[in-house]
């Protein structure tokens, strides 16, 4: 039996200090001194599958949320049918631009936390203001260990009868508007957004608020060289979490026709 | 530390009611060592017409001249005395002639230009050092101290002040922002131009 | 050198920190204290909202205002707040207002070599029943001020207080002195005018003005019965006491 509890665990090496000479907090380590893998490990130094904008505004009966199906490989279309909004729970969608690999784990932290939350069976549920708590957390957290998720995330979500609508970064800067959108939508679409609906969120009707993004998705689609003509939208009502399915924006491209640089060359 | 700060120092304008203040503090510098407490950066250019030109200091030496210079040819050429406003053209283009090596300085002009009635209306401006325009209705700043400038004199400056009020406020604004400025301070100077005289002050301030 | 090749390795470094803008300032009377933030949150040259805090009630007679990296800020003000809980159950009072000065520079210390990005004005009303502003830099550096400004556009406030509020260049009428403190409504003019100006000359100034007013204990709130959109926030109206005030700023 070793007696000395720094030894527990390690492997045995009876020929080397068998009468442990050495002060119990300078144990030698039997194990190999150098990790061959040790350099080897990564953190994300930069994001490498990425979706772009996520769009979100509050209306009369809730939220509404809208992401592109996305995610380049740097300037390669490379996935077009990617989900990037995810509810979590029954009173939160969740929307994610950046690292798509980083907001899978994520995706998987958020159904671990909820399904322990159901395991405690007694009837409490997480809502929206509780889901961006810990993405904050847990994104300040990382960023703190300077190993960043490399997201700018979307929370929304309606749960007794009160919207909620807030951002949180790879930073952990976090903080909530009316009208809210990450990446390019950030410069493009939010003077649209902050113009049709800041001050008018308890009247703005769903067909307005779905109109709205859409045009604001058409826009970031003309300009945005990440985005795709193919989105979702989500909404969060007191009838719970609805994400749509794929819903094609149509485009009007005749205006170049006749413009040099736009298309395919004639001459 | 960028070339406009190497020798410090900073100057105001302001407009009155019938009258125009510009400011400026005494200090040359060599970066954070005081060098003089008697530099002047204001210089009248006619009776009606003053420039204020904070920055490097050989340059302030150097286009002092130019403009005395330029300002006398004009003043043969024409036959006349220059207006303020013509004045400050001339600043502007003369920086600009210089565009791709400037003078590390920006101007600020104030004088009283003479209006078709014959009475006489305040005017200031003031150009970054490659000669781009800023005209304003209330105050000018330029200098080590600009930002600090800024703030006092949005706080104190108010429309249709009297000259004696006009100095008073300049005064304050100029002093309470080089005292929080290193490179700024080490006594100041004002002139209040009016219609009929130009009243100059020179101010203790603090010379820490 | 960035010219694609592959004969020099690049590293790029992940930055922790990011600048998020708005101004804070904190003005003390004889038995009352002013604190005040705009409520801009920026990054670059984008308003991130025109809504989030950097003020915070603390007690009844402390308030903190937090400015410059916005998570840093906000995850320091949720550590002290708890500190401040922890101490209530220990003691059953509210931490003193010197007490928590010291904790916030104990705190921020703590975090020498990887600093909360932040500074701190601390205002409240001391055990002795006077107004007090601490001041912080982001490693705890502290000292007890009657005047403070910080953040985005301190170099525009900070020499207009010292004017308006210490009287600086500026002779007092013969055979007088200046006052040592301003009464309320003075400080609250010149707080407003303070913002009013910054906003009017910093871009990342502006949207809304939250003012908080702690009172002493028994001092009457005299001085702030003509503000628009006052709000208590104390929770007892025997003690020291604190409002909020809140007015628009300019939005361009």
């Amino acid at each position: 039996m070793d007696h000395f509890p720094t030894n527990w665990g390690r492997p045995r090496n009876d020929a080397y200090d068998a009468y442990n000479t050495y002060p119990l907090h300078q144990r030698p380590s039997n194990a190999p001194t150098h990790d061959k893998f040790a350099d080897a490990v990564q953190r994300t130094q930069q994001p490498i599958v990425t979706g772009t904008s996520v769009l979100a505004i509050m209306y009369k009966d809730g939220i509404m949320m809208a992401a592109d199906n996305l995610a380049s490989y740097g300037s390669l279309a490379r996935f077009k049918s990617i989900q990037r909004l995810h509810a979590v729970g029954s009173n939160t969608v969740l929307g994610a631009s950046g690292d798509m690999s980083d907001f899978q784990h994520i995706q998987s932290l958020l159904d671990a936390l909820v399904t322990e939350e159901f395991t405690h069976q007694d009837a409490n549920t997480l809502g929206p203001a509780e889901i961006h708590e810990y993405l904050a957390r847990v994104m300040y957290a990382r960023r703190s260990k300077m190993n960043p998720l490399w997201n700018a995330l979307l929370v929304g979500g309606f749960k007794d009868g009160k919207r909620f609508l807030a951002y949180v970064d790879l930073l952990g800067v976090t903080y909530t508007a009316p009208s809210l959108a990450t990446g390019y939508g950030a410069h493009i679409a939010i003077p649209l957004l902050r113009q049709a609906v800041d001050g008018r969120q308890d009247t703005l009707t769903e067909e307005e608020a779905r109109k709205l993004l859409h045009d604001c998705m058409r826009v970031l689609f003309y300009r945005d060289a990440r985005s795709l003509d193919k989105y979702q939208v989500a909404t969060v009502t007191d009838a719970g979490v609805d994400i749509s399915d794929t819903i094609k924006i149509d485009t009007t491209w005749d205006f170049a026709e006749g413009i040099r640089g736009y298309g395919a060359q004639t001459q | 530390m960028s070339i406009m700060q190497y020798n410090g120092g900073s100057v105001i304008a302001m407009v009155g009611k019938d009258c125009v203040a510009i400011a400026s503090d005494l200090r040359l510098g060599s970066q954070a060592m005081g060098i003089s407490s008697h530099f002047e950066k204001i210089f009248p250019m006619t009776d009606r017409v003053y420039v204020g030109l904070p920055g490097l200091a050989t340059d302030v030496t150097t286009l002092h001249h130019q403009f005395r210079y330029r300002l006398n040819m004009y003043t043969i050429k024409e036959e006349r005395e220059i207006e303020p406003e013509t004045f400050a053209h001339l600043v502007s283009s003369t920086l600009y002639e210089k565009r791709f090596g400037p003078y590390f300085i920006e101007p600020v002009i104030a004088g009283l230009q003479k209006t078709a009635s014959g009475d006489f209306k305040p005017y200031i401006a003031a150009t970054d050092l490659i000669g781009c325009l800023n005209f304003a209705k209330d105050f000018v700043v330029a200098g080590t101290a600009s930002d600090k400038l800024f703030g006092v004199a949005e706080g104190l400056w108010e429309p249709d002040l009297e000259p004696e009020d006009l100095f008073e406020t300049i005064a304050q604004t100029l002093l309470n922002a080089v005292d929080r400025d290193a490179y700024s301070g080490w006594g100041a100077v004002v002139y209040v131009l009016t219609k009929d005289k130009v009243i100059k002050r020179e101010l203790k301030g603090r010379m820490d | 050198m960035p010219d694609g090749s592959f004969s020099h390795p690049q590293q790029r470094q992940f930055n922790p920190y990011s600048d998020n803008g708005g101004t804070i300032l904190a003005i003390a009377g004889a038995d009352f204290t002013v604190i005040a933030g705009d409520t801009r949150q920026s990054e670059g040259y984008s308003i991130q909202t025109r809504y989030a805090p950097k003020v915070f009630r603390l007690t009844d007679r402390a308030v903190l205002a937090v400015n410059g990296f916005a998570a840093d800020g906000n995850m320091f003000v949720k550590k002290v707040k708890q500190r401040l809980e922890w101490y209530r159950h220990a003691h059953a009072k509210d931490m003193p207002l010197r007490a928590i000065a010291r904790l916030i520079q104990t705190m921020l210390y703590a975090q020498r070599f990887f600093p909360y990005y932040v500074y701190n004005i601390l205002g409240g009303i001391e055990e002795d029943g006077s107004g007090a502003v601490y001041s912080f830099d982001p490693v705890g550096s502290y000292e007890r001020e009657a005047c403070r400004a910080a953040g985005a556009a301190q170099s525009l406030v900070q020499p207009f207080l010292d004017n308006q509020i210490y009287f600086k260049n500026q002779a007092a009428a013969p055979n007088q002195s200046h006052p040592a403190h301003l009464p309320l409504p003075d400080v609250l003019s010149i707080v407003i005018d303070s913002f009013t100006s910054a906003t009017e000359r910093h871009i990342e100034v502006g949207d809304g003005l939250e003012i908080y007013v702690v009172l002493a204990k028994g001092r009457s709130a005299q001085g702030l019965e003509g503000a628009r959109g006052i709000q208590e926030l104390s929770t007892k109206s025997d003690g020291d006491r604190v409002f909020v005030i809140r007015r628009e700023l300019k939005k361009d």
